[in-house]
């Protein structure tokens, strides 16, 4: 990859936000992220990631975006995750076990209904 | 939170989504708008959090009128300005549609932990991948640098970091900016900078999360610096305990310089930077600035004295600047967004925010980022949601090894660098350790010490021998040998220690010290004093915690230790040895053993009340009686005043230790509370009368209907050849709410409706009944009114975590159907007619703390209704009645009209007369007067035997040593504490049955079996045996 100029810099900006933003119409339907800090993998998120993963290839699903991310910040309800549908809020879950993420992959990223049970809050933090 | 100042505020969303549909721009734009309008004195645009609707954004709302606008455009606002702004006309194709169903899922902009979050550095938490740099790039990643390298001189930068006020986080808060220019104009080629990520405080962990999590925001930092300084090479010093940050921040390299963000000519500018990752050992030591340089280059991490700095002189003797994760996380967004805006959050002399992590005693442990100034409850309670298992909160340690701790009373206290200082703390790395009630200060200076000890390099002597003494006198303090002396040698060795010492690890480490002995001396002295460990913590003064904590010292580890095994009456033994109201305690003791048993820790504590319950019950069913065994009376006549539980203690005392004791009782039975303020269905009659018989039976004589100042006076007693007289006449005079309308008909007094109740069988109230307060008194009251048929509400003017009655009892009274209001007080009684008809309520917010560290109601604004009642009952405190004493006594009396006593001893100002329990104290347990009792009858032996009062301590010890009971390991794991039977709810209307109906035989062997057996390892500590 040769080295970016100033206007490289802002074409990788606009189409990275074009995959990172869930919007109709979009690559992706929904997007998955599982946090994966020291606290989230100590806590268990990578048995979550693997129940993700091996759900997406068992339904051979494709327009699902599976990422990870660091901690969310609230440490003591690790494992947590988060489920952006294309033109929805995000939905962020705590205090996952396999169990509960392939609950949650049926409903909210198959279906489309957020589970109430194991979700935290819906929406995003503030920031700058 | 809108500024009244403007005739209009638009609350435009600032949260992720928002920002990534370029709320920036369009906020940009109104404002522009609005100035060209000529409005910008009336209309404030203001950016708030995520407001939940991310499908919709970017959107604002519009104050006072609570207009929705969303999926702006930046096309629409000049129209929108004009319309609803100027012209007053809202305009509706932009007003927010509410979708058909709504979602039940919270959002996160309205739940606590969120809501006064504000991130910078940990902006991009939990949104993006770290792995990936485009997801970096999308959130505007790398546009700081840009700026930097193509719009700024090095000059400009460095300007604008001084101006944004930007401080160090990792420690000192040195400014930022001017640590720069120093090394910008430091002589000397070539200039390098380093990242500090030895993250080495206990509990802190922000840098890690944020390498981890967003590792191009720490290179994106130091290469705008690195343009600023003059400097080419950075290094990013890691430690190897952070394996995930090491590897994250491996990966980010090698794509920032795939992408040329870093190497040579970035970004096609001639610039080059370049970063080098350092892993370091894990010494503390190293978070001073010139052991990590010494570090970087390879040598044995030790600090060497300063000037010159690391600005003159650092890596391999060239200029330096060092700054740790936190603060290079912080530049970007100081270029990209500037230094006013920076500058606009935080407080006078701290921008900006912090991270801290929270960790310890508290209920969700966590990073949080908040701006500068938020005080130290909101962190605490607001956001992490209060002490773990609602206990009561403490201290909180802030900045670890090297800081000091902050107590209750100061829960108030801003945070920013200067008022942290000022606190004898500091702000550090951000790393907060909370503790509860059963953390012992002692025992935490201690820890601290000793991770500083073994962290000194050991180059200087102070903090290589200072620090070493300083914990062989805590030591000696813990293990109950210490002298006050040593207080002041512990504050004379920390002086020295900062003051001569080399480098900040020494220099701070006596901190923690210093901080416990400004706010918890009392403890040290405890320990010292009384060599008593009041968190029942230190295991040399700790025979077990409950026996410990028991203000009458009964051994609960022992007599449960004998129910795990059968013995009953061995059991009751170890009660009866100190108690004669075992029965009464084992129904109604506030339980503090219960509160520091550490079965508590892991699951739920050790039912001590409940098995003492039954080993009483246990004896009389099983047709015993208290053991009496009369004492032949070879001492002086003492006269007891009051029948209560202190008066019942110090005459059983006395009694035992051969004096011939006579309680004078003014009513018509003996118990003082027990019997007439304590409700039947609590602790029945014929249980306390069977106990106080048997304290009889031991040669004490009760004196009922006899009022002492009616019909025979103090100095008659001493008259009739009394020597000694404890006074004990409790607090039954019932304090007013001082509302208008409380003298009216239908305002009860509680006490007085108790005991016409308890003593008479007559109860003057109606249907509806609101009883206002959160004590045991109110509990009493509202429960007994329930019973007798009555609609009843409680007014608290707190919460449910506030309230101080016993907790079982407020779970009752709820299940009983009785209501309880909280944050609500009583503003007025009104009446018709003459007679009681409604109640004008205020409610109340918890608004900051008092000085107990206590939650503090204040009104809210438009908060007032009423409710129907026919009865008031204000059970809002109580104080002593000191009628008896005629007015013309020399007793000394204190401002709460109580009376003063040396609480040590418990004797008055005037010879031969002691007071205790709550006519000294005011309200309290009847434990608390039941330990007043026995220290009086104590004082009272030394004073008729001509001996000195003053009372010597010792460390207690268990006098029973019960063998371990030797259950599996798994049979105890399934062990649960059984919760107490009780009579159905249906069948307590119209009686006062009792309601607990105490543990079966099998529960109670069961649940002792559960007990860990702390007092063993103090048995085993001693050298004794078992």
């Amino acid at each position: 990859m040769p080295k970016l100029s100033l206007a490289d810099l802002e074409k990788i900006r606009e189409k990275a936000r074009a995959t990172a933003i869930m919007r109709e119409g979009g690559p992706y339907r929904v997007k998955v992220t599982v946090h994966m800090g020291t606290c989230g993998i100590a806590a268990g998120a990578r048995e979550i990631m693997d129940t993700f993963m091996k759900s997406l290839e068992e339904k051979n699903i494709e327009d699902v975006l599976l990422t990870t991310s660091g901690c969310a910040g609230m440490c003591s309800h690790e494992p947590m995750a988060t489920v952006e549908s294309a033109g929805k809020s995000p939905v962020k879950y705590i205090d996952l076990t396999p169990e509960k993420a392939r609950t949650l992959f049926e409903k909210h990223v198959v279906g489309g209904e957020p589970v109430q049970e194991y979700a935290l809050g819906s929406g995003s933090e503030r920031t700058i | 939170m809108t500024d009244q100042k403007y005739r209009m505020n638009l609350m435009i969303c600032g949260g992720t989504s928002c920002v990534s549909h370029n709320s920036f721009e369009v906020k940009e734009a109104l404002e522009r708008e609005i100035a060209r309008q000529g409005l910008k004195d009336e209309v404030c645009v203001v950016t708030t959090g995520c407001l939940g609707f991310c499908e919709a954004c970017p959107l604002m709302v519009v104050k006072p009128d609570d207009i929705f606008y969303t999926q702006l455009k930046l096309k629409d606002i000049p129209y929108l300005v004009e319309e609803h702004f100027l012209k007053g006309r809202p305009v509706q194709r932009l007003m927010y549609k509410p979708p058909e169903d709504g979602s039940r899922i919270a959002k996160l902009s309205e739940i606590g932990f969120f809501k006064k979050q504000i991130l910078i550095a940990l902006r991009n938490r939990g949104l993006i991948d770290p792995e990936k740099i485009d997801d970096y790039i999308a959130r505007d990643g790398y546009k700081g640098l840009a700026r930097a390298l193509t719009e700024m001189t090095p000059e400009e930068i460095i300007q604008e970091i001084k101006q944004s006020g930007l401080r160090g986080r990792g420690g000192a808060g040195f400014p930022t900016g001017l640590k720069w220019e120093y090394v910008r104009n430091a002589e000397g080629e070539p200039k390098y900078l380093i990242c500090n990520g030895d993250e080495g405080d206990p509990g802190a962990y922000m840098d890690r999360s944020i390498v981890e999590g967003d590792p191009h925001s720490v290179l994106e930092g130091m290469a705008i610096g690195a343009r600023a300084m003059g400097v080419n090479q950075g290094f990013l010093y890691i430690r190897n305990e952070y394996p995930l940050a090491y590897r994250r921040i491996h990966i980010a390299i090698e794509q920032a310089r795939e992408y040329g963000l870093l190497g040579k000519d970035i970004l096609g500018t001639g610039f080059d930077f370049d970063v080098k990752v350092v892993r370091g050992a894990g010494a503390f030591v190293c978070g001073e600035e010139t052991s990590l340089i010494a570090s970087v280059e390879g040598r044995l991490a030790e600090p060497r004295p300063r000037p010159p700095y690391p600005a003159q002189c650092g890596l391999w003797g060239k200029p330096t600047n060092i700054n740790n994760v936190e603060t290079w996380a912080n530049v970007p967004v100081v270029i990209t967004r500037g230094a006013k805006w920076f500058s606009s959050i935080g407080t006078d002399l701290s921008k900006g925010t912090k991270v801290f992590s929270v960790v310890g005693k508290i209920k969700t442990t966590g990073l949080v980022e908040v701006p500068m100034g938020l005080s130290l409850g909101e962190i605490i309670f607001d956001i992490c949601g209060g002490v773990a298992n609602d206990r009561k909160f403490k201290a909180v340690q802030i900045g670890g090894p090297s800081g000091g701790c902050i107590p209750a009373r100061l829960l108030n206290l801003p945070l920013d660098y200067e008022k942290l200082t000022e606190a004898g703390s500091m702000m550090g790395s951000g790393g907060m350790v909370v503790m509860d009630e059963k953390t012992c200060m002692v025992d935490l200076a201690h820890f601290f010490l000793t991770f500083t000890k073994d962290e000194s390099c050991g180059k200087c002597s102070p903090c290589r021998e200072g620090i070493p003494r300083m914990l062989e006198i805590l030591t000696k303090i813990k293990e109950g040998k210490g002298e006050m002396e040593d207080l002041d040698l512990l504050n004379d060795l920390a002086t020295v220690i900062k003051e001569t010492s080399l480098c900040g690890l020494g220099k701070t480490a006596p901190n923690p010290v210093t901080s416990t002995l400004r706010y918890f001396k009392d403890e040290y002295e405890s320990h010292i004093k009384y060599k008593r460990c009041p968190a029942a913590v230190c295991v040399h003064l700790v025979s077990s915690p409950c026996h410990h904590t028991c203000p009458i010292e009964t051994e609960a580890s022992s007599f449960v230790a004998f129910i795990a095994q059968g013995k009953f009456k061995e059991a009751l033994e170890v009660n009866r040895m100190v108690n004669p109201l075992a029965s009464v305690c084992g129904r109604v003791c506030h339980h503090p053993c219960e509160t520091t048993c550490r079965a508590g820790e892991v699951d739920e504590p050790i039912a001590v009340r409940a098995l003492k319950r039954f080993v009483a019950d246990y004896e009389r069913t099983n047709g015993g009686k208290p053991a009496v065994k009369p004492v032949p009376k070879k001492y002086e006549k003492v006269a007891v005043v009051g029948s209560g539980p202190a008066g019942l203690m110090a005459g059983w005392e006395l009694g035992k230790l051969g004096y011939s004791v006579t309680i004078f009782e003014a009513e018509r039975v003996a118990g003082g509370m027990l019997a007439w303020a304590i409700p039947e269905y609590r602790l029945p009659k014929d249980i306390l009368q069977s106990e106080i018989n048997a304290i009889r039976a031991s040669g004490v004589e009760i004196k009922t209907n006899t009022r002492i100042g009616k019909d025979i006076t103090i100095d008659d007693l001493f008259g009739r050849g009394y020597k000694a007289i404890f006074l004990a006449t409790g607090a039954p005079v019932n304090l007013r709410l001082g509302i208008p309308g409380e003298e009216k008909d239908g305002v009860v007094d509680p006490i007085e409706f108790l005991k016409q109740f308890n003593l008479k069988n007559k109860a003057k109230i109606g249907k509806k009944v609101a009883v206002i307060g959160g004590g045991n008194t109110a509990i009493d009251a509202a429960r007994t009114a329930w019973r007798l048929g009555a609609d009843v509400t409680i007014l608290y003017r707190r919460t449910r975590n506030e309230m101080p009655a016993i907790h079982e009892e407020i779970e009752e009274a709820l299940r009983e159907g009785i209501k309880i209001e909280f944050l609500t007080i009583p503003v007025e009684a009104c009446s018709e007619n003459g007679r009681l008809s409604r109640l004008k309520c205020q409610r109340m917010q918890l608004k900051g703390f008092d000085d107990s560290g206590r939650a503090w109601p204040v009104p809210v604004e438009v908060g007032t209704f009423e409710i129907e009642v026919d009865t008031l009952i204000p059970a809002v405190g109580q104080a002593p009645d000191l009628t008896f004493l005629n007015g013309n006594s020399s007793l000394r009396i204190s401002k709460w009209k109580t009376l003063e006593v040396n609480p040590e001893t418990m004797e008055t100002n005037v010879p031969g007369i002691f007071a205790g329990g709550d006519v000294v104290s005011g309200p309290a347990t009847v434990l608390e007067a039941m330990k007043a009792g026995k220290i009086a009858a104590q004082s009272i032996h030394r004073y008729l035997r001509g001996e000195s009062l003053v009372r010597e301590y010792k460390p207690k010890e268990t006098q029973f040593e019960v063998p371990p009971v030797g259950v599996m390991p798994e049979e105890g794991a399934e062990l649960m504490r059984p919760s107490m039977p009780t009579i159905p709810i249906e069948e307590r209307k119209m009686n006062f049955k009792e309601v607990e109906l105490g543990f079966t035989r099998e529960m109670a062997v069961r649940e002792a079996i559960r007990c860990l057996r702390c007092d063993l390892e103090n048995i085993r500590l001693k050298g004794r045996e078992v």
